[in-house]
Order: C-alpha cells, then structure tokens, then sequence
C-alpha cells in the first residue's frame, strides 16, 4: 500500500543540529521523562512516536524551551542547539524561539488578518526593513507552506475564518516566516481531516529541504511516510531511536515491535 | 473484549408503550413544568419592580424639568439701579435683590392692571409680590450686570414663580391645600389662575434645573443640580483616569508574572474582599488619608474621585483578571511559539482580546461609583454648594456636590416642592448611567469587530 511504504531513504545529513544529553524533566515530583539522549540531524524529519504520556511532547516543548511557561516543570540535563547549551543562562528564551519554531497541535491562528498573523513574527524581530519586504517575506512564507494560491486573494481576511487544515498550514507559515533552523511540530494534523493531512505531509517533506523539522505523531503510518529518523518513546524512556526504516521494519527493543505492531499502547 | 457483547444486566423494566409516559416521566415533566413556570414568574416579577420603578421616577421627577415661569414686561428704571448713572458695573452691584424686588413688584402690578384683572382686595402688595421666586430678583439683577445696556430700556422677563404656584400649575397644590397653608392663600391661588387665562403664567422647560446650583430651602423653584452633575462628572473623570491604568496594569502583573506563592494568593483573597467592603468605609479611609493627612481641601471632586477610585479598583481588577484568564491559552502559546516575549504575547494578543470583558468592568465599576452615596457624606460632599466649579485642573478642588449626594440632600428637606427635584436628579442620574452603558457596548462591539 502507498501509505504504507517505508522508503530507503538515504539520510545525506549527517551532522547533529540539536543534541540532548541526559535530559530529565519533573513535573513537580512526577519525573515524566527520564535520562533522554538523542541527537536531531539537519535537514531531516525526526518522528517522535510513543502511547499517550510518554513524554514525546514534553521533550518536544523543552527543544524551545515552551515549558518555561509550565511552573512546575523542571528540566535537566543538556540540550545544545549547534553546541550552544540553550538552558544556558545566557540564553533568552525569545531569540532561541525565533530559531526553534513551532507548530501546535490545534491550529491557533491569531484572531488577526491572515497577513498579520504571518507578518507578526518578523515584524517582533525586526526582520524586515521595509513594507516591500515584508510583503514578500509573507507571500514567500505562504508559498512555503502551501497555502498562498488559496488566500492570495484575501490577505485580509481573519486568520481564524479558514477551514481547519488551511489554519494549520498558515500556523505553519507563521512558524516559517522567521526563518527558523529547526521547527517543531506538535501532533500537528491530529485534528485535520486525511486530505489536509496529506497536504500537511506533502509540505512537511518539502520543508526538509530547509530546516530539520521534529514531528510528534500519534500516527505511526505518518512517522512512517514522512520521516528518515524515528524516536520512539515509552513511559518516559527514549526507548529507541534510529532511522525510520529500521524502525519499523527491525526494530531492536522488543517494546518498539509490541508497539508498532499494535500490542501496546 | 469490549463490554459491549457482555450480557446486560437483567434490569427489570417492565414493557410500555411510548405513547404513554409512565410515571416517572410524568413526573420528570412535571418537575420540569414547575421549574420553568418559576423562571417565568421571576422574571415578570423582576419587570413589574421595574417598571413600577421608571414609571414612579418619570412619574414624579419629570414635572422638575418644567417650572412656573411669570412673563411680565419690567422698566428697568435705570435712576433707581444705577444711581452713579455711569453704568459702571461695580457701582452698579451695590444695588441688592431688594431694589430690584422692587422693581419686579411695580412691573407684575401693572401687568395685572394692564390685563384688567380682578383682584381680591384683601390680597397685600407682599402676597401678590409673593407670587414670584425670591430667586426672581436675583435672576434680574444678574442679567442687568451682565448686560448694562438694558438699563432704561422695558424688557420682557420671565421670572421664576414661587415653588407653591408652580406645585398648583403641576397639581400638586390645591385650593382646599392652600387654605391650610400658611404660605399661600387660596386668594392668590384664584389670581395665578386669571393670570393663567391671561398669559402671564406658564409652565416652560426649565434649563436652569440642569444648569444652576442648588438653591435654599425656602426655593426650591430655585435649585438644579449644575454643580451636582460637573462634581460628579470630574469625580468620574479623575476615576477613570487613575483607576483604569492602575487596575489593569495591576490584574496584568498579578495574572501573568506575578509568581504564585502565599502572599499573592493572599493579596487576591484581599482584592475580592474589598470589592465587598461596605463604601462607607472608604469614606472613612479618604477623610482619614486625604484630608486629614494629606490635607486636600473637603467637599472637593479630587477626594471624592480619589475616594471613589479606592472602590473601583477591586472591580476593575477583578473583571480584568477574569477576561485575561479567558483568553485561550492556546494564543499565548502561538505568540511565545513565534518568539514573542511575555510581555509581547499579553500586549499584542491577550490584551486586546480581553479589552471587552476590561472595558464592561470598568464601565460597571464607573457605573457603581458613580451612584455612590455614602463615602462622599463623610468628605464633606454633602455640603450646600451654590458656587459652579472652576475648569479643570483648578476645578478638582473647588467645593462641589455629586448627583447622588443631591438626591439625598433634595429628600431630606422638608418643601414638597423638593420630592419633584429628587425624582428629577434621579432622572439625569439614570441617563448618565444609561449613556455610559451605550459606550460600554458600543466600545465593546467595535473591540470584538477588530477580529
């Protein structure tokens, strides 16, 4: 089945964008993610896969530093983004977030114009000089995520007036429009109907080109399409991580195999 | 397994047809039935206390946006006004009302006579002069000092009539009443009615209500709430201005930065608390801090603002914190998501999209203020003040009375005559308050139509 089809893909980056070494995060006392490793190479999809509460998406929110705004959370441990410790005191969480961006799991438009909503992040950052240049930074940024020849007509129009897998694409646009090295996506089609998905997806192969894109998916036939690397979770453990391929296909940990083939989780 | 191939749970449910509820259906229904005739009932009984509520304020208080006005022709008789005879203003103030009572008194007289209406011999010089305002003489003189010009000349002037021969034009005041009344005599009553017939009296809007201060127990024709609605429009003003900052900016901090801990859970039990705190105490608290301590002048709009602001501030704060906690977070997540810093994600995103539940509670806040009786007992507010207040600035600490206050001290004299102006001062208090609801609306549907 094409859906199903798990490529040989051959990985040509080899380098480690971002590395995390023994990475721990306590919700409180909960400890929900346990002594995690991982390296996420440029230009690649990385998938992460896991059962509910696994911790895939706090280890995804803590490559940005989002669970900052979690009181309760506690991270330790490293995670450097090209060498650079990104819990560093040094680091301002606002410029690692223009680097690392991210897509969340519900699409969130701002409840502004389409434009503004894709103008907002360079325009914070000062990006851009000039009007001129914002509007092709827009036009550049929705053209990348697939959605320019459905709004190129209303730019105006509120963000939040589109339809579901159309919101989603100009969340990704927005993420895109800073230019970000690594951007991360949060179950992004979780509540996108199977042909937004597929757009989604289809974008998401694109966007490899540019940036590494991390992706948590409940799916795993969607880790399977669209990613070369996978890292699968269990109960807070990095239970394994390698490419897609032998993932899937020959996994190593016999609680991957009892996973993906539908036992556990 | 899924439970759903399991066997059911043998309940014992007798068979019955659908077109028959049973019993307990019935009386579900019935539950039902009462419950919503309760609802019903409650909210005919909340539309009748209004109703009865408008119609007994309207009723009563529109009839002090009319007055008794007497229009006769006056020689201003310029050797008895200006006895220097340069029409040098300053000589001229040293005429008082009592020269031109006079004045008044010759010229209602002989409109009488001019009409050829009979009068009753036993009424005296002084009862029929009695029919004018003693505020008539005041009125007159302050049109001449402002316009000397009409010295010598003969005038058509409307004076004010006394408060009883307005209550007989309104109704309120009768023959039979009027033999029981010292004040007036049914004598001069049937004259008011000839001249009536004749022209010479009339019911006319009354501007002066709204404009001019409020006037001695003796006159009540005489007394509007000028300075009442200027106190109460500064008071609202210096409470807008402080309060809304303060208090958004407040319920900001304390919502998105501040760090939960013991002391700022304690600081927001005590902000509820104090927006139940009874506002006679702010009262207290402002004569205590502000004119005792800080010895700001009494009766003045800038403590009675400042007191007012104390009170506002919970509710403001209060509204504020509730409308920042109903933006998704979602929004805040999308905003930091991007790189926005803390303070771009309140300020760009959840601010503007909890401007309308801030602006409704600042409204209802003003609103609250803005009726507020009590505090501004204590600071002197309560004082009788004829003086309009100056402008702004200087204005905020001239004497003034606020409209509510007014209310208070129009029903606690003792002429019937002031039953109407109260109801009156609650007819304008009403259509402040209506008019800054139709702002609040207005402001809120703009804010929401931005989106």
């Amino acid at each position: 089945m094409n859906d199903m089809r798990i490529v040989e893909r051959d990985v040509t980056a080899s380098s480690a964008k971002m590395a995390a070494r023994g990475v721990q995060v306590y919700y409180g006392e909960n400890h929900a993610l346990k002594d995690v490793d991982i390296d996420i190479l440029d230009k690649t999809v990385t998938a992460f896969i896991g059962p509910s509460g696994c911790g895939k998406s706090t280890f995804l929110r803590c490559l940005n530093r989002m669970n900052d705004t979690v009181a309760s959370a506690r991270v330790l441990g490293s995670i450097t983004l090209e060498n650079e410790d990104i819990y560093d005191k040094r680091v301002d969480p606002v410029t690692l977030r223009a680097k690392v961006g991210m897509v969340f799991q519900k699409p969130n438009p701002f409840p502004k114009s389409i434009y503004d909503n894709v103008a907002y992040g360079p325009k914070i950052h000062g990006l851009t000089r000039n009007k001129a240049e914002l509007d092709e930074v827009v036009e550049k940024s929705l053209r990348k995520a697939a959605i320019w020849n459905e709004v190129k007509d209303r730019l105006d129009a509120p963000g939040t007036g589109l339809s579901g897998g159309q919101q989603q694409r100009l969340c990704i646009a927005r993420a895109i429009a800073t230019s970000p090295e690594v951007l991360l996506m949060d179950e992004p089609c979780s509540a996108l109907d199977p042909i937004a998905t597929a757009q989604v997806e289809e974008l998401i192969d694109e966007l490899r080109s540019q940036f590494s894109v991390v992706i948590v998916t409940h799916s795993m036939q969607q880790a399977a399409r669209v990613s070369q690397r996978t890292a699968f979770f269990h109960l807070g453990n990095l239970v394994e991580y390698g490419e897609t391929g032998q993932i899937f296909t020959n996994p190593s940990d016999p609680r991957t195999e009892s996973y993906i083939t539908g036992r556990i989780g | 397994m899924s439970d759903a191939t399991s066997q059911m749970p043998a309940a014992a449910r007798p068979k019955h047809s659908l077109f028959e509820p049973d019993a307990r259906t019935r009386r579900r229904n019935a539950a039902e039935t009462r419950f919503r005739f309760f609802g019903a009932s409650a909210i005919v009984v909340a539309v009748l206390a209004l109703v009865i509520l408008l119609a007994s304020v309207l009723g009563s208080g529109l009839g002090a946006f009319r007055q008794t006005f007497i229009h006769i022709p006056i020689t201003l008789d310029a050797t008895a006004l200006d006895k220097g005879g340069n029409r040098n203003p300053e000589d001229m103030k040293k005429v008082t009302t009592i020269g031109y009572a006079k004045i008044l008194e010759q010229g209602l007289k002989a409109a009488i006579a001019e009409k050829g209406l009979t009068v009753d011999p036993a009424l005296t010089a002084k009862q029929i002069a009695g029919l004018m305002s003693q505020d008539a003489a005041a009125q007159l003189r302050n049109q001449v000092l402002a316009d000397p010009s009409l010295l010598g000349q003969t005038i058509e002037f409307s004076a004010l009539a006394n408060g009883r021969v307005d209550g007989f034009l309104k109704g309120r005041v009768t023959l039979e009443s009027a033999a029981r009344d010292s004040n007036i005599s049914p004598a001069q009553l049937n004259l008011v009615s000839e001249m009536k017939d004749a022209g010479l009296v009339s019911l006319d809007f009354n501007p002066a209500f709204i404009t001019s201060g409020d006037a001695s127990e003796v006159r009540p024709e005489a007394a509007g709430l000028g300075v009442a609605i200027l106190g109460s429009a500064y008071m609202m003003l210096i409470v807008l201005v402080l309060s809304l900052p303060i208090g958004v900016a407040a319920s900001i901090y304390l919502e998105e930065f501040a760090p939960k801990n013991k002391l700022t859970d304690m600081i927001e039990v005590n902000i509820s608390n104090l927006a139940a705190v009874p506002s006679i105490v702010f009262g207290i608290l402002g004569l205590a801090i502000f004119i005792n301590f800080m010895g700001l002048p009494q009766s003045a709009p800038i403590v009675g603002g400042l007191v007012l602001t104390l009170m506002t501030l919970p509710t403001i704060i209060i509204a504020t914190r509730a409308a920042l906690k109903a933006v998704p977070p979602s929004i805040r997540d999308a905003a930091l998501g991007v790189g926005a810093s803390k303070m771009q994600a309140i300020f760009h995103h959840a601010l503007p999209l909890a401007m309308p539940g801030i602006l409704t509670g600042t409204i209802i806040g003003l609103a609250q203020a803005l009726g507020e009786t009590a505090p501004l007992l204590l600071i002197g507010m309560v004082a009788f003040v004829r003086e309009t207040p100056g402008a702004p600035p200087e204005g905020f600490f001239d004497p003034a009375s606020a409209l509510p206050v007014q209310v208070y001290n129009f029903t606690q004299r003792a002429d019937p005559a002031f039953v109407e102006r109260a109801s009156g001062a609650i007819i304008v208090l009403l259509v402040f308050l209506v008019i800054m609801n139709a702002v609040a609306i207005m402001l809120r549907r703009r804010f929401e139509r931005r989106w």
